[in-house]
């Protein structure tokens, strides 16, 4: 009995230590803004746009471009 | 999916800030806003390094959590934009934001606080593309004409490097393997890694 006690008394005790979420989700209350490859450029195609900007991405490896990276 | 960052790597910086430069004539800001800036750390004593520091566009932005009227957003690409038409200018996001982002442009007499401006990673923000709308309130939008952001497009020395995290981390990557210099890096262990990928991916695969 004095046990069950002490446990009980100690899931008291702890339950206030769980953690409660403090970063509630909050909805964007503002304009709605345009997918950047929605336009004339893209026309909707996301892939052509990911593969455009990786590509530039990967134009900033100068070790790519001259073939000096250790292999 | 892209996920859109930064890395900037303190064994290239020069310090030569063509990156805050470039970025104030790209967009025109105005005086007193520095969108992205250079910090140099032991400044004129031997092995001093410099970092350049813009919004990073945080995975869980603060300055999105504390936003009172909820004005942040996140863009398809992991961007982090704000919409100035509700931006009261309260200033939170700046105390929130660990890398001093957000920008206050003076809007008055007494030192009285306009909208926050900060880095779009030059995707502009919620008016249309191209707009004049969009280049008057956030700057260019680079990011829809499949161009990434000019600072790091025009580094000199390839410090700063931008683009969808998993090619950005791999670059890093490759740098690390040819300067022979292992994970003490900065930002090595820190940057843009899952950490499933951190086990198999270190130095010892890129040297096999």
């Amino acid at each position: 009995m004095k046990t069950f006690y002490a446990a009980l008394c100690a899931a008291a005790v702890l339950a206030a230590c769980h953690e409660i979420p403090q970063d509630k989700a909050k909805p964007y209350a503002g304009k709605e803004d345009v997918r950047p490859y929605a336009g004339d450029l893209f026309k909707g195609d996301k892939q052509k746009f990911e593969q455009t900007l990786a590509a530039r991405a990967d134009h900033e490896n100068e070790y790519l471009r001259t073939g000096d990276a250790k292999k | 999916m892209a996920r859109m960052k930064w890395i900037c790597d303190a064994e290239r910086c020069i310090e030569c800030n063509a990156c805050a430069t470039a970025c104030k004539n790209e967009h025109e800001i105005p005086w007193g806003v520095n969108r992205r800036r250079v910090v140099t750390l032991n400044d004129g004593v031997p092995g001093e390094r410099s970092i350049s520091v813009a919004c990073m566009h945080c995975t869980d932005a603060p300055c999105m959590a504390v936003c009172p009227v909820d004005c942040f957003y996140r863009t398809d690409d992991q961007i982090v934009l704000h919409d100035k038409d509700l931006c009261i200018g309260c200033g939170y996001c700046y105390y929130a934001c660990p890398f001093g982002a957000p920008q206050f442009p003076q809007a008055g007499a007494f030192g009285l606080r306009g909208k926050m401006d900060k880095c779009t990673y030059c995707a502009g923000g919620p008016e249309e593309n191209f707009s004049v709308e969009e280049f008057r309130k956030y700057g260019r939008n680079r990011i829809a004409e499949g161009k990434l952001p000019l600072c790091a497009e025009m580094c000199s020395t390839k410090a700063l490097i931008a683009g969808d995290s998993a090619v950005i981390a791999k670059i890093y990557k490759t740098r690390v393997a040819t300067r022979g210099k292992g994970e003490e890096l900065w930002g090595w262990k820190t940057a843009y890694l899952a950490a499933s990928d951190k086990v198999s991916d270190n130095l010892g695969e890129a040297n096999a």
